[in-house]
């Protein structure tokens, strides 16, 4: 990290004395963002055009861009766009419209997996923006557990089941069961959660709703739906998850919290953003090398992903979108998947030589196909705000889950009226 | 009879400097008693360790017949005034003066009939609801010797009480100790660095220097015969002269001058003390005059010092009529008494005694 | 003449400040300003104008909406739990420390230590420490038998650990506030009250507490007024919850401007905040000029 921020004020540095074209990017401080990086020599090389990167934390990036979105010209010519912001990015008519260029370089946009393109690609038809790097969430276990039969033989003598990768809910809710209560294991859990407010309680517990064939909104009248049954046998269960079956304090996990429980050893699953896979791998940070998988959530995990976009206030949208359409090109997709990026691109989780090094690549590619979609409007910031509220009260504070989910619906349906999403 | 007692008292510190080295003092019932010295002097500590509020490090305290060492300040029935007065400047005057009785569980009115009989010996009466905030340094002072009036103790313990008023506030309140001593007829130890209360105030002066006593004894005693030239020094305004001399066959000569004196000392050098009153103007040719020369004349009103330069070049102060017309640079005669003359060792200071 | 100097140097004065006082107005006074009008008006982030004046509609809105009145009473418990703990805490080792004649430069450095550090540090630090199954203060109690406590995963916990949390940063404030004021009295009353007979516990209610009132009512109100903007602890610790057990008026107030987007409602509750703040500031001042008469 530390070498990277060296790297990135040395090419701020370089920049001031260089008169030859610069393009400057707002980033996050992730790890696809250091793959990117890697590439930028070689754009360079290729175009002549600098690039200057300004990686900041999640939380700055907001407060950092709308000032520069705002402005008749700003500083950013490229900007990455969480789904979060979409709606209310595309509402204030911030980004432009990329349709007449693709067309132009006949850009592959096809290669895109199709859910990811709807949540940081197509808005209502146009394109406003090319899928970076997806964070869909994925069902992580313990591959050496699910295998041993002397579990096999316990679990089907109680549950009347085998003992497998889960592909329907209710075989992995015995499963979570099964770990906590049943296997025998000192201070073993079968789930961990990550049940902190706002951001990572609504995302884990979308795993749930869909996979209890529940959804968001009705689709057609953007009516909320979340108090009906399977909202509701949800909320049940995740709040079973964390009160019964998981460790203690999960109700307030973070992501690292969960992650860690689950690192060391002392979970048999988490539903994680498939990105943080290959750390189960890293002997620096896991106790549980080589015994972690990730499946698809059973009915199909949680999505989400980041686009690049070009904003109205760009000082160089040409240089932009030479940026961009390099950086997405399918050779540079590949090369940063190869360095463990989290593509978007259908072919990458095909690439032999991409199975060769990532062996859980064919599942990661299956998971991101049947991946949902959180509601994209531009509240969904505050959406997710009301909704971690609600559920953790249901959770953690006895608050009843039809009740919890009654307001969610209503709050949720107040800012779709104000958003004009629902008459 | 109260008669407070210290023998061989020492105070040491813990970075090993003694404060008050083997004191030996013997304070009697009803007396006015003046500790004076120097700051420094350890006198104030002296005090304290009476009063139990610094323990004593070796030797012995006795109150009447008891010995008080280990006793708690609060049993050793003495009052203390403080030199800043130690008020409680939460409460009002007549919070602190009751402060004491409702420790001590005075009935309520037991404890305004005295309260009453005080503030009125003091004149504190249309004071008693103000703050110590609100009160003149004077006022102040009072409410501080109330309270320890009403403490109703064997002996009343002073530390340098006076130093924080102005000068003729000073002058008022020494008259006004002076009374209510009479008044109240307990024992008095009275800590001061000025020899002019010492001297208006006391029955006996106890002076101090490093910690040791220097000399104990009546105010006047102490002023004419001082028991060396640290206590000369000390007492009198302006100080007794010191000059060197040499004594010879009964005489001492100095500054020219060569004077008869009783001393059972034989020979040697000798250090001459007098007191500024004891010089006197003559006209020239008189018997045994010492030759002089004015320095300056400093104007007091009521008289003047007179600062001559002698042969020699010693300076000496002289107490003169404020009309005397000299101007510097004149010489003159002086006569000195030489009765009044006293010889102090030049080595240890101390006086040499008369025959 | 001396009338003639005295103007001089008034303006000279005057000239010299001028500098600072732009400076303030520029850093103070406009963001205030602009705040009010904002309040009043329709500033959003994806309209960040103001265009429309909507008078008191954002104050009114601000009462009628739960969570803003539930952050409110989270924060007055908070803010109350805090100051007077602290203030316990911090005047029974004030009291320690200021008996203590060797090494006070050790327990100051000690004792400034948690003071020293940021709160986003201090948050991430206990949140690690007391991560109930990996953190280390669950394994203490494990080795005296005491079995793990989930210290934020429940609300009441939540709430309380927030608060030791907040106490353990801030203590020191209160310690080295009441050590100087304590360290400041005057020697000499005690003597006298020892001399009339008055205990240590008598010495402390009698003339301790009264002569240090000052110095506490203005230590309570630094603190209480820092307490109630307390935001990065929360930030970092909970985000609020679990449920709403920690949910801090700042914190709400952030959102409602940073993920709500809606920054005339959030200014209007700021301004709110900042009138409370205000009152308590303004008796403070009083309280301080009524002692200096």
């Amino acid at each position: 990290m530390k070498k990277f921020l060296l790297a990135s004020s040395m090419l701020i540095a370089s920049a001031f004395g260089a008169e030859a074209q610069t393009i400057n990017i707002l980033m996050e401080s992730v790890p696809d963002t250091r793959y990117v990086q890697e590439m930028l020599p070689e754009f360079k090389e290729k175009t002549g055009i600098d690039v200057q990167l300004e990686v900041v934390n999640y939380a700055e990036m907001h407060t950092k861009l709308v000032p520069q979105l705002v402005a008749p010209e700003g500083s950013y010519d490229v900007i990455i766009v969480d789904f979060y912001w979409v709606g209310e990015f595309t509402k204030a008519g911030w980004l432009q419209p990329l349709d007449e260029r693709i067309q132009a370089d006949e850009f592959p946009v096809d290669n895109y997996i199709p859910s990811i393109m709807d949540l940081t690609g197509k808005v209502d038809g146009t394109t406003l923006m090319l899928p970076f790097y997806n964070y869909a969430m994925g069902l992580t276990y313990r591959k050496d557990l699910l295998e041993d039969p002397k579990h096999q033989e316990a679990f089907k003598a109680k549950y009347g089941r085998d003992l497998k990768v889960p592909t329907e809910w209710p075989e992995y809710l015995d499963q979570v069961k099964y770990f906590s209560e049943d296997a025998g294991i000192e201070g073993f859990k079968g789930v961990v959660n990550q049940g902190q407010r706002p951001d990572p309680i609504s995302m884990e517990w979308s795993n749930y709703l869909f996979a209890n064939g529940g959804r968001y909104y009705d689709p057609e009248t953007w009516q909320p739906t979340l108090a009906t049954p399977e909202g509701i046998a949800a909320l049940t269960q995740y709040r079973d998850s964390i009160q019964k079956y998981g460790p203690i304090g999960a109700a307030n996990f973070s992501f690292d919290d969960a992650f860690n429980v689950a690192a060391q050893g002392k979970a048999y699953s988490y539903l994680t953003f498939n990105m943080f896979r290959p750390v189960y791998d890293d002997p620096a940070s896991s106790q549980v090398v080589g015994k972690m998988e990730i499946a698809p959530v059973p009915g199909g995990g949680m999505n989400g992903s980041w686009g690049w976009a070009i904003p109205k206030s760009s000082p160089d949208p040409d240089a932009a979108w030479e940026f961009i359409k390099f950086i997405e090109s399918p050779e540079i997709a590949k090369k940063r998947a190869l360095l463990g990026g989290a593509a978007t691109q259908k072919q990458i989780y095909e690439d032999p030589e991409l199975i060769e090094k990532f062996s859980y690549y064919p599942q990661l590619g299956e998971l991101l196909a049947y991946a949902q979609n959180f509601p994209v409007f531009t509240y969904t910031p505050e959406f997710v705000d009301v909704l971690g509220r609600e559920l953790s009260l249901a959770v953690a504070d006895g608050k009843d889950p039809k009740e919890a989910l009654e307001q969610v619906d209503k709050d949720f349906a107040e800012l779709l009226r104000k958003d004009g999403k629902l008459q | 009879m109260t008669e407070i007692r210290l023998a061989n008292v020492t105070k040491t510190y813990a970075g090993g400097q003694t404060a008050v080295d083997a004191v030996d003092l013997t304070i009697h019932d009803g007396e006015f008693f003046v500790l004076l010295g120097p700051s420094g002097c350890g006198k104030s500590t002296t005090l304290r360790m009476i009063a139990g509020l610094e323990p004593i490090s070796s030797g012995d305290l006795f109150i009447g017949e008891r010995r008080m060492n280990e006793v708690d300040p609060k049993d050793r029935d003495l009052a203390f005034v403080f030199q800043n007065y130690a008020l409680f400047p939460h409460l009002t005057v007549k919070g602190n003066l009751t402060f004491g009785m409702k420790l001590r569980g005075v009935p309520g009115p037991e404890q305004e009939r005295r309260l009453a009989e005080v503030t009125a010996m003091l004149g504190l009466a249309p004071y008693l609801d103000r703050k110590p905030g609100q009160l003149s340094g004077g006022q102040r002072q009072r409410v501080a010797l109330g309270r320890a009036l009403l403490r109703d103790p064997v002996a009343f313990l002073l530390d340098e009480p006076l130093s924080n008023l102005d000068a003729k506030l000073r002058a008022q309140m020494r008259t006004e100790l002076v009374k209510l001593h009479r008044r109240v007829a307990r024992t008095i130890i009275h800590v001061t660095h000025d020899q002019i209360e010492a001297m208006t105030m006391a029955d006996r002066i106890c002076i101090m220097q490093d910690g040791k006593v220097a000399q104990v004894g009546a105010p006047m005693e102490v002023y004419r015969n001082p028991a060396n030239t640290f206590v000369a020094t000390f007492t009198g305004s302006p100080p007794m002269n010191l000059v060197p001399g040499r004594l010879e066959h009964g005489a001492v000569q100095f500054a020219g001058a060569s004077l008869p004196v009783d001393v059972r000392a034989s020979g040697g050098d000798v250090t001459v003390g007098f007191r500024p009153e004891d010089l006197s103007l003559v006209a020239a040719p008189a018997r045994l005059p010492i030759n002089a020369e004015v320095v300056a004349v400093e104007t007091l009103g009521a008289d003047a010092i007179l600062v001559a330069s002698l042969i020699g070049g010693q300076e000496v102060g002289m107490r003169v009529p404020a009309d005397t017309a000299l101007s510097p640079g004149q010489p003159i005669a002086v006569h000195l008494d030489p009765d009044r003359l006293r010889l102090f060792d030049p080595g240890s200071g101390k006086t040499l005694p008369r025959r | 003449m001396t009338a003639a100097i005295a103007q001089r140097d008034r303006w000279f004065g005057f000239a010299m400040t001028l500098p600072g006082l732009l400076a303030l107005l520029l850093v103070v006074l406009f963001p205030i300003l602009f705040t009010l009008w904002t309040s009043t008006s329709d500033f959003t982030l994806l309209k960040p104008s103001n265009d429309a004046f909507l008078g008191l509609s954002h104050y009114t809105q601000a009462f009628a909406t739960p969570e803003f009145r539930h952050a409110l009473s989270v924060t007055l418990a908070f803010v109350v739990a805090v100051v007077v703990l602290e203030f316990l805490v911090g005047f029974a080792v004030a009291l320690a420390l200021d008996k203590v004649e060797h090494g006070k430069a050790v327990y100051y450095v000690i004792l400034l230590f948690p003071l020293l550090m940021n709160p986003i540090v201090v948050g991430l630090i206990w949140k690690m420490f007391l991560h109930p199954t990996l953190g280390i203060v669950n394994y203490v109690l494990s080795l005296v038998g005491i079995p793990p406590v989930d210290w934020l995963g429940v609300p009441d916990n939540a709430f309380w650990t927030v608060v030791a949390v907040d106490i353990w940063h801030q203590v020191s404030f209160m310690i080295v506030l009441l050590l100087a004021g304590l360290a400041a009295l005057p020697k000499e009353p005690y003597e006298a009250a020892r001399l009339e007979g008055a205990g240590t516990i008598r010495c402390f209610f009698w003339i301790t507490l009264p002569l240090m009132r000052p110095v506490i009512v203005v230590t309570l109100l630094i603190r209480l007024i820092f307490a109630v903007k307390t935001y990065d602890i929360i930030y970092i610790m909970t985000r609020g919850g679990p449920g709403q057990a920690t949910e801090l008026v700042s914190y709400y107030i952030y959102r409602r401007a940073f993920v709500g987007l809606d920054v005339s409602q959030a200014s209007a509750m700021a301004v709110i905040l900042l009138l409370v703040v205000l009152a308590l500031t303004a008796w403070l001042h009083r309280y301080m000029r009524s002692l200096a008469q």
